[in-house]
């Protein structure tokens, strides 16, 4: 999976940097007063950049919107897909080179970077005139504000809980972790039960890092002012990095080739049946199933345990759609973003991928349904998630692979959980300026 | 003729402009271009706005007194170049001496199998020899578990500065060998046949041979093959990138290559980025000239 994404990231990167000449376009037509419904863009094509991988069946989905698209507004789309491992690079490439789509679907940890950097569309007063301000859940939509300007319509967001393996832990008579305790205390237990399995593989991945250095009440980064500044060498995170370590180093719950991994090395191997628990996000059931069908009904969703009890908070990721500065039709860019991001096609998109949809409603009704493989994601969603800090710097903290450095001396290079949380936090300090 | 010297001055640049104007375009500019962004602060901010704040030789202190090029970056880059060019020209030698000796059906094949070597992609033949290392399923892993080399059970050698670079080494020594070989061999090819047949009845090895007519014939070809492999070798990027934690999530395994990439693309530092390539370039040249100057310091040039 990831050789294959990444070398195609790399031969689409090349293409970019190649192709980077094209002009940056002008805006036509923002100032007109009509109604979304009234649009005629016949002839037009609006380019579109989505992740690949959200949704397994991601070309009938945009074959649909594409159809409904075209019939309301006469303009084609043009989607293409782009792997998550490569985007922020090809954003910053097609950004210098003002070969940027017209709307694209942006981590909502990155849309503070680009909209601050003045490559995005203010969408406030789209969001505003359309009446949208309170439909969309609340901390997707602030994770896309920056300095009063929306940069980003909240489209979906997913958490990340433990995904197990119910059938061993019923053959095993095992019960799902609800302390930090229980949670080392299965894996020896699995471990005991199959020697062959790697019990709780702990990838080089800030998704699985974060909820630990939470649970234990530490913070990534704290905001004073203007100014941030890490929490991550703080006594809590530190604590929550340590027990980590524990898992890997005292239990070897962990494989020394996960050191290495990502979050989808990791759900691969689970796929395989190699692993017993993963942390993994509420889209990935599905695909996991779909990898590997002797899985079905074989799996079982647990929020990630507090260190006594209750939850430890999990990153609430998602996606915002943004409009590009240099998007030709800005009316017609807002009008497919807010087809997309509302009714029917967003809810079609959560049942689809195993996101919540990003507004209020459509995640009550979410909340309500009792999936056994969708309430435990819920659950931690509404009460046990946090936000990676909302600063355009973030981004670079991001591409400075901070968090998953300080990972790689810990679970490979064999330093402290003390000593790695200092050089992150330094390193952090420096790229925010504190 | 009836245009005298002024004529004649002109034609050749008249001749040269094309090329000169392609070779400005698609290699000075971009160079002047890197060269200014080293003096500059230029974020994503400068880049979509414009109006990048001059900051003089800020960049290059800043790079001069990271630990980071110290203990990291320069030693990765230069150790491994060194051995890589060695190792190359070594190997790349040995299989042109093979091949001038075989028969041209055997040479066809020895040949064949080595252009394979060379026609692999960089991309391709990096995550080759990943999966060949792989630390749980890894051919090469299990082999140098087995010679007790490797403790499988508790070791990912990606994760190793010298293991990770062992393997990036075999990769590119593996990749970079096959010029050498055909280069050497067509050197081979031109010495005549008297000079090791005289020396031969003057009672030389096969060593003497090697190092008293082969080399000293070679010479030129030798400075060839090493100054192009010390370059490729020097500036090596994707091979080291692609390997796990090559991409900035393994400090110490980056060189002046990755971290000018990292720095510029995924932190978006794009002065500090150009100055490390500046680094970079003007290392490369110096190590060339030098390089240069010993091997033609004999002869007069």
């Amino acid at each position: 999976m990831k050789r294959t994404t990444r070398l195609l990231a790399l031969a689409t990167a090349t293409t970019l940097t190649l192709t980077a000449c094209g002009g940056g376009g002008e805006d036509t037509g923002s100032g007109d007063d009509g109604s979304g419904e009234a649009m005629d863009a016949t002839g037009e094509t609006l380019s579109v950049w989505i992740m690949e991988g959200t949704n397994p069946d991601a070309t009938p989905f945009f074959e649909e919107v594409s159809t409904a698209f075209e019939e309301e507004t006469g303009a084609t789309l043009d989607i293409q897909f782009i792997p998550w491992a490569s985007a922020h690079d090809q954003f910053v490439n097609s950004i210098a080179g003002g070969t940027g789509p017209d709307v694209a679907e942006v981590g909502t940890t990155w849309t503070p970077e680009f909209g601050d950097a003045g490559a995005l569309m203010d969408l406030g007063p789209q969001i505003e005139e359309s009446g949208l301000g309170d439909a969309y859940v609340s901390s997707v939509l602030e994770s896309g504000t920056y300095d009063g300007a929306v940069y980003g319509a909240p489209w979906y967001a997913g958490v990340r809980s433990i995904i197990y393996r119910a059938d061993l832990f019923e053959e095993n008579g095992i019960e799902p972790p609800t302390t930090w305790d229980e949670l080392a205390e299965v894996g020896d237990a699995l471990k005991e039960a199959d020697p062959d399995l790697i019990p709780f593989p702990i990838p080089n991945s800030t998704f699985t890092t974060t909820p630990f250095i939470w649970g234990a009440g530490g913070e990534i980064a704290v905001q004073e002012g203007d100014t941030w500044t890490s929490g991550l060498d703080s006594p809590e995170s530190v604590e929550g990095l340590a027990y980590l370590e524990s898992l890997v180093e005292e239990h070897e719950l962990s494989t020394p080739a996960a050191s290495t991994w990502n979050e989808a090395d990791t759900r691969d191997a689970f796929a395989r049946g190699e692993a017993g628990m993963i942390i993994s996000g509420s889209w990935t059931p599905k695909s996991i199933v779909e990898a590997n069908a002797d899985l079905e009904g074989k799996l079982g969703v647990v929020p990630i345990p507090g260190p006594d009890g209750g939850m430890s908070p999990s990153f609430a990721g998602g996606s915002h759609l943004s409009v590009f500065e240099t998007a030709e039709n800005q009316d017609l860019a807002w009008t497919f973003v807010e087809m997309m991001t509302t009714g029917e096609y967003a809810e079609m998109w959560g049942e689809q991928t195993g996101f919540f949809p990003a507004t209020d409603d459509l995640l009550t009704r979410l909340e309500e349904a009792e999936d056994p493989l969708v309430a435990p994601f819920a659950l931690q969603m509404k009460d046990g998630s946090a936000t990676l800090p909302v600063t355009p710097l973030w981004g670079q903290v991001e591409g400075a692979q901070t968090i998953p450095a300080m990972m790689e001396s810990i679970l490979g290079g064999g330093a402290d959980a003390q000593e790695a949380a200092t050089t992150a936090a330094d390193e952090m300090n420096e790229i925010f300026g504190s | 003729m009836s245009s005298p010297a002024l004529g004649s001055a002109r034609r050749p640049w008249l001749l040269l402009a094309p090329t000169l104007a392609v070779i400005g375009i698609l290699l000075l500019w971009p160079m002047v271009r890197v060269v200014v962004l080293s003096f500059q602060d230029f974020g994503l901010r400068e880049l979509v706005r414009g109006g990048a704040e001059i900051v003089g030789l800020q960049n290059y202190r800043d790079i001069l007194t990271d630990e980071r090029l110290w203990r990291v970056a320069l030693p990765n880059t230069v150790v491994f170049a060194l051995v890589c060019v060695v190792l190359t020209v070594a190997v790349g030698t040995l299989v042109a001496l093979l091949l001038h000796r075989l028969s041209p059906g055997w040479r066809t094949l020895v040949m064949m199998a080595v252009m394979a070597a060379w026609a692999i992609p960089a991309v391709t033949g990096t995550y080759v020899w990943v999966y060949l290392f792989d630390a749980r399923a890894g051919f090469l892993t299990g082999v140098l578990g087995q010679l007790g080399l490797v403790d499988v059970a508790t070791q990912n050698l990606f994760t190793e500065r010298g293991w990770f670079y062992a393997i990036a080494t075999l990769n590119v020594v593996h990749h970079g060998f096959p010029f050498v070989a055909v280069t050497v061999l067509a050197g081979l090819v031109t010495i005549p046949s008297e000079l090791p047949e005289a020396a031969m009845i003057d009672g030389a090895n096969a060593w003497q041979r090697f190092r008293h007519i082969t080399v000293p014939m070679l010479k030129p070809v030798f400075a060839i093959v090493t100054i192009l492999s010390t370059i490729w070798d020097f500036k090596v990027f994707t091979q080291i990138y692609l390997m796990p934690g090559g991409d900035g999530s393994n400090r110490e395994v980056l060189n002046l290559g990755t971290w000018s990439y990292i720095t510029a693309m995924s932190q978006n530092q794009f002065g500090l980025g150009a100055a490390i390539a500046v680094l970079l370039t003007i290392l490369l040249l110096a190590i060339t000239a030098v390089y240069l100057r010993t091997l033609f310091k004999e002869e007069e040039l």
